[in-house]
């Protein structure tokens, strides 16, 4: 877990089977002329089969504490723990603790947007730039976020101020790599097609680099997106009142072990919605990329 | 006017200098060459001999090492929207769909919005791909990328017209009605037109003139003039369409050899 939130691996643009492609069984122009049964039996069976191993997971869960393999104290049956989920719901106390983690992913993630996408066209676009600030690129891409929380935490104190500035700093660097891979990785081609007909740098910036690097610079704002819900949790088990991450340590303390996996499953099934919905948006954003 | 040409070339040579290799690397030596106003011009020579090079001179997009270029009298001093390129690899922009692209050198000019739509639509009329506008350059055949290339290079109205190998990727049937279509649209819009190909076949059915270069460092070795009594017919079948053929072949035979030779000896001396 601690690795996956170093920023700086992540960066390369990612092939087409690098995620899975998701089957659209109602949308594809030859499903249409099919009869309409069939399709309706294979898009519930499609279904069932990309749900079919968190099924399993959950019955496992299900069953191995109840059967007595792993303690139940430790592990609370996924059933026990949608009661709890319930009643964290219920109580009003869940709804309190996604608004403060989201306002603080959110706020973090936007920043970093802010800032990282300027830096990361200039550090592509001009040479000087990118030769001096290269080596410190270099040096803070390969320090985990998490190692710096911290440092952030002595700097910044204990508020709202360390945990916003730790999930920007951890979705900044997808962002930024990417942008300046993306701005890089402009055919040279075009340029010299766009060059020929006599636009000036700063037009040739406009028109050609920029809407070249867009699907790459969406890439690194997905991960980002990812980051800045996993850095969250690590962030709010330092000296916080609310928060997702703050519910978990809290509920594990206080051995409210029901409620700590409620906590779990809602960040999971955050974060995933969150990915999901920034996976939309680059898919609108690239249609034009066939590769 | 009628005694200048559109574009010439004065003595003018290409210097490289070539990374982590001690002595510069002349890719031209020497071209003279003028292209007349209209003509439509071939260019035929060895590969690496410096064709491209030639014509990123003439486009502005590289400076001469040494002699001049003059376009209609003055020296070229950048690129322009008078002089307008075509790739062998499209270079169409892959975010613009087929219409878009075509205004791209409109938007350079600061055609308003109204007149650049209309002009697209024209130029994609002009070169057979009406109802194709709204598509992006993947949802499009190799072919019709490179007439919706050869529209935006239109469509801003130049002067000169410099193509480096357009036809080169497409397969021979496509190839044979780009090029009918392209003589049509020479005719219609009198451009003149520089066009380098390696294919003598193409270089004699669409050049007026047909420019032979050595191998590098290059110089135009012979200008062969093509002049058929009639272009009715099956041309390339014709005797005079294979004397033509034959005499270029026989130049470039020579100048093949020796660019092959020189490109051992470079190997050779990095082995
Ligand atoms: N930017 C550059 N730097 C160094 N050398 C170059 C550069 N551009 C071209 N050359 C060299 O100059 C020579 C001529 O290149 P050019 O591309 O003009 O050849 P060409 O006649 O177009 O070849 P082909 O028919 O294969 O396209 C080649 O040997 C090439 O390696
Ligand atoms: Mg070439």
């Amino acid at each position: 877990m601690a690795d996956r939130s170093r920023g700086g691996t992540v960066a390369v643009p990612e092939r087409p089977g690098a995620y899975p492609v998701r089957e659209r069984p109602d949308k594809g122009p030859g499903v249409r002329v099919r009869r309409a049964v069939p399709a309706a039996v294979r898009a519930v069976s499609g279904v069932a089969r990309k749900s079919a191993a968190i099924v399993l997971l959950l019955a496992v869960w299900e069953v191995l504490p109840r059967i007595g393999v792993v303690d139940p104290v430790f592990l609370t049956p996924f059933s026990e723990v949608v009661v709890a989920w319930g009643g964290l719901v219920a109580g009003g106390e869940l709804l309190d603790h996604v608004q403060a983690s989201l306002l603080r992913s959110l706020a973090g993630f936007g920043l970093a947007i802010a800032g990282a996408i300027p830096l990361g066209l200039l550090i592509g676009w001009y040479r000087p730039v990118a030769d001096f600030l290269g080596p410190v690129l270099e040096l803070f891409r390969n320090t985990a976020a998490l190692a710096l929380l911290p440092v952030f935490v002595l700097i910044l104190g204990l508020g709202e101020t360390s945990k916003i500035a730790i999930i920007l700093y951890a979705c900044a660097w997808p962002i930024l790599l990417n942008t300046i891979a993306g701005v890089r990785g402009v055919d040279p081609l075009l340029v010299k097609s766009a060059r020929s007909m006599g636009l000036t740098p700063l037009r040739l910036f406009q028109k050609v680099i920029l809407p070249a690097a867009v699907p790459t610079v969406f890439t690194g704002i997905r991960l980002a997106g990812a980051y800045s819900i996993l850095v969250l949790v690590a962030a709010e088990m330092v000296g916080a009142k609310a928060g997702l991450g703050y519910l978990i340590n809290y509920a594990q303390f206080n051995f409210r072990i029901p409620d700590m996996y409620a906590g779990i499953l809602t960040i999971s099934v955050l974060g995933l919605l969150f990915n999901l919905l920034l996976l939309r948006l680059e898919r609108h954003f690239s249609t034009w990329r066939t590769t | 006017m009628s005694g200048q040409p559109k574009i010439a070339l004065r003595g003018v040579s290409k210097v490289f200098d070539v990374r982590g290799e001690g002595e510069p690397f002349t890719a031209i030596h020497g071209v003279d060459l003028d292209v007349r106003e209209g003509e439509f011009l071939t260019l035929v020579g060895p590969s690496g001999c410096g064709k491209s090079t030639l014509l990123d001179l003439i486009a502005g997009l590289t400076t001469a090492t040494a002699g001049e270029i003059l376009l209609d009298g003055a020296p070229i001093t950048g690129p322009g929207l008078d002089r307008g390129i075509v790739f062998q690899q499209y270079a169409l922009f892959p975010w613009r769909t087929a219409l878009a692209n075509i205004e791209f050198g409109l938007e350079a000019k600061g055609v308003p919005r109204r007149e650049r739509a209309e002009a697209a639509r024209r130029y994609l009329d002009l070169v057979g791909l009406n109802g194709f506008g709204g598509r992006y350059p993947h949802e499009l055949s190799g072919g019709m990328r490179q007439r919706v290339a050869i529209a935006r290079s239109l469509a801003f109205d130049p002067d000169v017209l410099l193509m480096d190998e357009p036809f080169a990727a497409l397969d021979a049937q496509t190839r044979e009605s780009l090029q009918e279509e392209l003589l049509r649209i020479w005719e219609q819009t009198n451009k003149t037109i520089v066009f380098i190909t390696h294919g003598i076949d193409e270089a004699v059915y669409l050049g007026r003139r047909v420019a032979v270069m050595t191998s590098r460092p290059g110089r135009v070795k012979e200008i062969v003039t093509v002049d058929f009594a009639s272009r009715e017919g099956d041309l390339r079948a014709g005797p005079r369409f294979g004397e033509y053929r034959h005499h270029i072949w026989t130049l470039l035979r020579d100048e093949v050899a020796a660019a092959q030779a020189d490109e051992r000896k470079v190997v050779g001396s990095h082995g």
